[in-house]
């Protein structure tokens, strides 16, 4: 079974409510049923010790009633009167041999003097004893009839006396009384049988003061100075009814039922109680309570395992869905629905399926949304490589319109310039043809020589204004397609190679199309050749060859000079630098203006010892038609000539 | 032997006028010289010369503007451009459409020059 933890609140709830549900009703119904067997158990043991009461009560008065009859009998017979005192004596005795009760008998004369007396304990010749005066001598005088007196004989055992008129009927007055002394003892032996000292109940016989005649337990009643309790007596005593009944609270927190009966007996204030302590009943409940505790504990056993499934079985779906989010909000959509409890039939399966559908939408979302991102990514990505690509292509313009200007401003200079020379130029070209023509064949050979030199050098001035003025003037490129390796072919086969070099020629079987200023790429090839002739002048190879790196077509020309300082490395292509005696040091700024309004490239590598190679890149251009590639020049892919 | 040739050289350097001139004389032309191109136009009108030679640059106006005037006037005038700065093509073929019928650049080798103008006033011409 899964964890508490796992389960979650809703099971332990639910959990609770069966048990409320279960257990509540069961404990309701046993409660008022045990209040219902409490109550009738009071009733029923109220109502036998009321009987017990009443029937007892009913026995007491019998018996003393036994006694006054057997008294009332004695003193009305006709002889009793008129026998002798011996007669009479021996009369008496017999009644006390049947009656064992009786514990003395004695005839009183009217004038109140004992005038016999027998008794089971008297010693012999007791002494005659005066009544007159006396309660119950009167009482008997003059109504007929005493019952009463109650005393302890032998200051232990109760007491009654009995008291009767002696009439004679040939007197119209009583002519003695007859007094008998009755032993109450049988009373007790009688409350002793029918309640056993073992039993709950005890049962007792009072007077109504309090005075206790007979008690179930004979320790009770046989002590001296025996008494109810004026608690007791008083509950008893102030009692409307004949009988009654009820539970009692005692002072001293003693809980009981007491039932009560007053002896039938108009002389006698006597009345018996029953009594039973409570604890009985309340044992009793408290038993049924414990039964049904124990009733409520298993079936609360049984319950919680049971209600526990039970709420685990109705929110297994929920966790269900509960676990399908958490596996949807790690994007495990698939696996998500695998965990949906999908039974329509009942609510939670309606959820279920409105979650499904919830999921499906998220799914699609969400996959459009990673759809998105990638694309995003991607084409920030290519913005990214657009932005940088631009600012290249911005950077490269700014470059080239910066040099531009500059080379507006060297051009504009540099026709100026070129103007203002030429024109004295110009001037001494003429005066030194003048003096030549004008010398003729008679002039002195030095003089000659020097008006050679003199043209020579104008010849010079003159190229390299022209050199300048080529470099700073800016023209339009008249680009023209054609396959590279025709190109360098052409250049190659007029070039005037002096004798000591060795021309290494490879091209490129591949011989991609390039898009070319003759004029201008031209002048730029041949820059880089001749300047590879002049580091060698007195021998040396050189290896011009084309070929492909990536979209560049290139050519490349190696000499195995004694190669270029670093320093001078970085400088070379820089206008007006040069390391010669003479020179306008234009050369390699030319070739490097050129490739740059190609928008090709130029690459130098030398090293010191071993030669310097030059690479021209031109980029490629692609044939429109794909596939329709050119076949190699015949002859190009090594060639290998002396010039 | 035929009259000499009759060259004007414009330019307003007074130096190369003079060389040139003395140059082409010593070469058996007959050279007259302006320095400034109206000066020129009216040495061309009233000289009426075989050939005239000028600077494209001159103070008051430019040998072009002498180049279309004179050819206006004269169609088998020899008309040669002298320049001592780059010209691009595109001024090179305004020129030529304005009449011009050479152009040399300074400075220039006078044995070609002279070999030039020969061959051009050599070349039958329309009535001058």
């Amino acid at each position: 079974m899964a964890s508490p933890k796992r389960r979650g609140r809703l099971s332990l709830r639910l959990l609770l409510w069966f048990l409320t549900l279960s257990l509540l009703p069961l404990g309701s119904v046993a409660w008022f049923l045990i209040g219902i067997a409490h109550e009738s158990l009071s009733n029923e043991i109220l109502s036998t010790q009321q009987a017990l009461a009443a029937g007892f009560a009913d026995t007491v008065g019998k018996y003393v009633a036994t006694f006054k009859n057997v008294l009332i009998e004695t003193a009305g017979i006709e002889e009793f009167a008129g026998m002798n005192s011996v007669k009479q004596q021996q009369f008496l005795n017999r009644i006390m041999q049947v009656h064992l009760a009786f514990i003395e008998l004695s005839v009183i004369s009217p004038a109140g003097v004992e005038l016999m007396q027998t008794g089971r304990f008297l010693k012999a010749n007791p002494e005659m004893r005066h009544f007159e005066g006396e309660d119950f001598f009167n009482t008997a005088l003059k109504r007929g009839l005493y019952m009463g007196r109650l005393e302890r004989f032998q200051g232990l055992y109760p007491t009654m006396t009995i008291a009767v008129p002696i009439t004679d009927p040939k007197a119209a007055q009583p002519v003695g009384v007859l007094m008998g002394k009755v032993s109450l003892n049988g009373l007790t032996q009688m409350l002793g049988m029918e309640f056993p000292s073992s039993g709950r109940s005890s049962a007792s016989v009072i007077a109504g003061d309090g005075f206790l005649i007979a008690h179930s337990n004979p320790k009770e009643a046989f002590k001296p100075e025996a008494r109810m309790s004026e608690e007791l007596v008083k509950i008893i005593t102030t009692q409307n009814e004949e009988k009654g009944g009820g539970p009692l609270l005692l002072v001293d927190g003693s809980r009981l039922f007491g039932a009560f009966a007053f002896v039938p007996n108009k002389m006698l204030d006597w009345a018996v109680f029953v009594q039973q302590p409570m604890d009985y009943a309340e044992r009793t409940s408290a038993a049924m309570l414990k039964r049904t505790a124990s009733i409520v504990l298993v079936v609360a056993i049984c319950v919680i395992p049971l209600a526990w499934l039970v709420a685990g079985n109705i929110t297994q779906p929920i966790r269900d869905l509960r676990d399908a989010a958490d596996r949807i909000a790690k994007g495990q959509f698939d696996e998500a629905r695998e965990l949906l409890p999908l039974d329509v039939s009942n609510e939670v399966g309606q959820l279920a399926e409105r979650f499904d559908a919830m999921r499906e939408a998220l799914k699609e979302k969400t996959d459009e949304l990673v759809g998105a991102k990638e694309k995003l990514e991607e084409f920030t990505h290519f913005l990214e490589r657009r932005v940088e690509a631009r600012t290249r292509e911005l950077k490269a313009a700014q470059e080239q319109l910066v040099q531009k200007e500059r080379l507006a401003a060297m051009g504009a200079m540099a026709n100026v310039v070129g103007h203002e020379i030429r024109n004295p130029l110009a001037v001494i070209q003429n005066s030194t043809y003048f003096i030549k023509t004008k010398l003729g064949a008679a002039a002195d050979p030095k003089i000659a020589k020097h008006l050679k030199i003199i043209e020579s050098e104008i010849r010079q001035a003159s190229d390299i204004i022209n050199e300048i003025l080529d470099f700073s003037r800016t023209r339009d490129l008249q680009p023209t397609k054609m396959p590279i390796n025709i190109f360098v072919e052409e250049l190659l086969s007029v070039y005037p190679f002096p004798a000591h070099i060795n021309l290494v020629q490879r091209l490129d079987p591949a011989n991609p199309d390039i898009s070319i200023d003759i004029t201008e790429m031209r002048q730029a090839v041949r820059n880089v050749i001749g300047n590879s002739i002049e580091v060698m002048p007195t021998s040396g190879s050189l290896g011009v060859r084309t070929y492909t790196q990536g979209e560049w077509a290139v050519i490349e020309v190696a000499d195995s000079g004694p190669g270029i300082p670093p320093d001078v490395l970085d400088k070379i292509f820089v206008a007006f630098y040069t390391t010669k005696a003479r020179g306008t040091g234009l050369g390699l700024a030319v070739v490097k203006k050129v490739l740059d309004r190609h928008k090709g490239d130029v690459k130098v590598e030398s090293a010191l010892g071993k030669g310097t190679v030059f690479r021209l890149l031109l980029p490629i251009q692609v044939e429109p038609k794909p596939g329709a590639s050119r076949p190699p020049t015949p002859g190009a892919p090594t060639g290998q000539r002396p010039v | 032997m035929a009259d000499p040739n009759k060259l004007l050289i414009i330019d307003d350097d007074a130096h190369l006028r003079e060389s040139l001139a003395e140059v082409l004389e010593l070469e058996g032309f007959e050279c007259h010289q302006a320095g400034t191109a109206q000066s020129g136009i009216d040495a061309a009108i009233k000289l009426g010369p075989d050939a005239v030679i000028m600077d494209i640059q001159l103070p008051d106006s430019s040998g072009f503007q002498i180049c279309s005037t004179l050819r206006k006037r004269s169609k088998t005038t020899i008309l040669i451009m002298m320049t001592g700065r780059f010209l691009s093509s595109e001024e090179k073929k305004q020129g030529f459409e304005l009449g011009a019928d050479e152009y040399i650049t300074k400075p220039f080798d006078l044995t070609e020059l002279t070999a030039r103008l020969r061959q051009l006033l050599s070349r039958p011409r329309g009535g001058a």
